[in-house]
């Protein structure tokens, strides 16, 4: 039976990466964009990207575009295969009421 | 680690939520941005062609052309805006190169074929445009095949059984018909 996760499970965590399993496998999204979409500050998404990028489930990717810095976020593979099992998890509780 | 139903009904909802929020930002970015263009431009340009003096009509058409093509342009560079792939950026090229082509081949073929009146001239456009929408969408999402072949029905219906109201027919079904679409696809995803 899949478990909940508890690094996904925090509110801000379980959105960003839902919004991050909704990109194609070889999309990433842009830091701010993901900001944007999230209605968060810039230092409340680092934090929690950073806490999601310790435990293997996004991939941040940072780079110059018309040299200006930019960050790039990505699910990982495993990051998306422990997203699905928490989803899962969250719908077998949901079955069980 | 333990939560309750409503917890986690909670969370699904916020997932679900999250989700369409995504994928309405992206396909925001642009995609149905197009139709409503393009449509509001049919709209104007057959709406004109119906109703104007022949020179004032070829002039509108012109305006709006240009109008829609430099808006495209700026949808296009917006829709790469946020979310990108290693494949988008040279997909995006072959796509403008595509699209410019198909331009080109639409002029050589009026060119083959002149004399053509106004009816024609729309009939050759309206089928290239939509040889490319056709085009796109077997590439890139196959159901967005099925407008392009409905609008190109109602063309041909327009231009063999309604030859008088052949720019009024276009006017409404063709340009509001992509407004209507575009407006669809906002609201539904």
């Amino acid at each position: 039976m899949a478990e909940l996760n508890e690094t996904i499970h925090q509110p801000v965590r379980l959105r960003i990466m839902a919004a991050l399993v909704t990109l194609g496998p070889n999309e990433e999204v842009d830091f701010t964009y993901l900001r944007d979409l999230l209605g968060v500050t810039d230092g409340n998404l680092g934090a929690h990207l950073r806490k999601l990028e310790e435990a293997g489930y996004i991939a941040v990717n940072k780079t110059f575009v018309e040299r200006k810095p930019r960050t790039y976020v990505a699910a990982t593979a495993e990051g998306r295969k422990v997203f699905a099992e928490h989803v899962v998890a969250l719908e077998s509780i949901l079955r069980s009421k | 680690m333990n939560i309750s139903p409503y917890e986690a009904e909670q969370a699904l909802a916020a997932i679900q939520a999250m989700m369409q929020k995504t994928r309405r930002a992206i396909s925001s970015s642009g995609a149905y941005l197009f139709l409503i263009v393009w449509g509001i431009i049919w709209l104007l340009g057959f709406l004109g062609a119906q109703f104007l003096p022949q020179y004032i009509a070829v002039y509108t058409w012109v305006v709006l052309d240009i109008l829609g093509g430099i808006l495209s342009a700026i949808i296009g560079i917006r829709m790469n805006r946020g979310v990108r792939s290693p494949s988008s950026s040279s997909s995006g090229k072959r796509i403008a190169i595509f699209w410019m082509l198909l331009f080109l081949y639409c002029v050589a073929s009026i060119a083959v074929s002149w004399p053509a009146d106004g009816k024609q001239l729309a009939m050759f456009i309206i089928l290239f445009v939509m040889v490319g929408w056709l085009a796109m969408g077997l590439l890139l999402s196959f159901t967005s095949i099925w407008p392009a072949v409905i609008i190109t029905a109602l063309a041909l219906v327009g231009y063999f059984l309604l030859p008088g109201i052949f720019n009024l027919w276009m006017a409404i079904l063709g340009g509001g018909g992509m407004i209507v679409l575009g407006l669809y696809i906002r609201s539904r995803w």
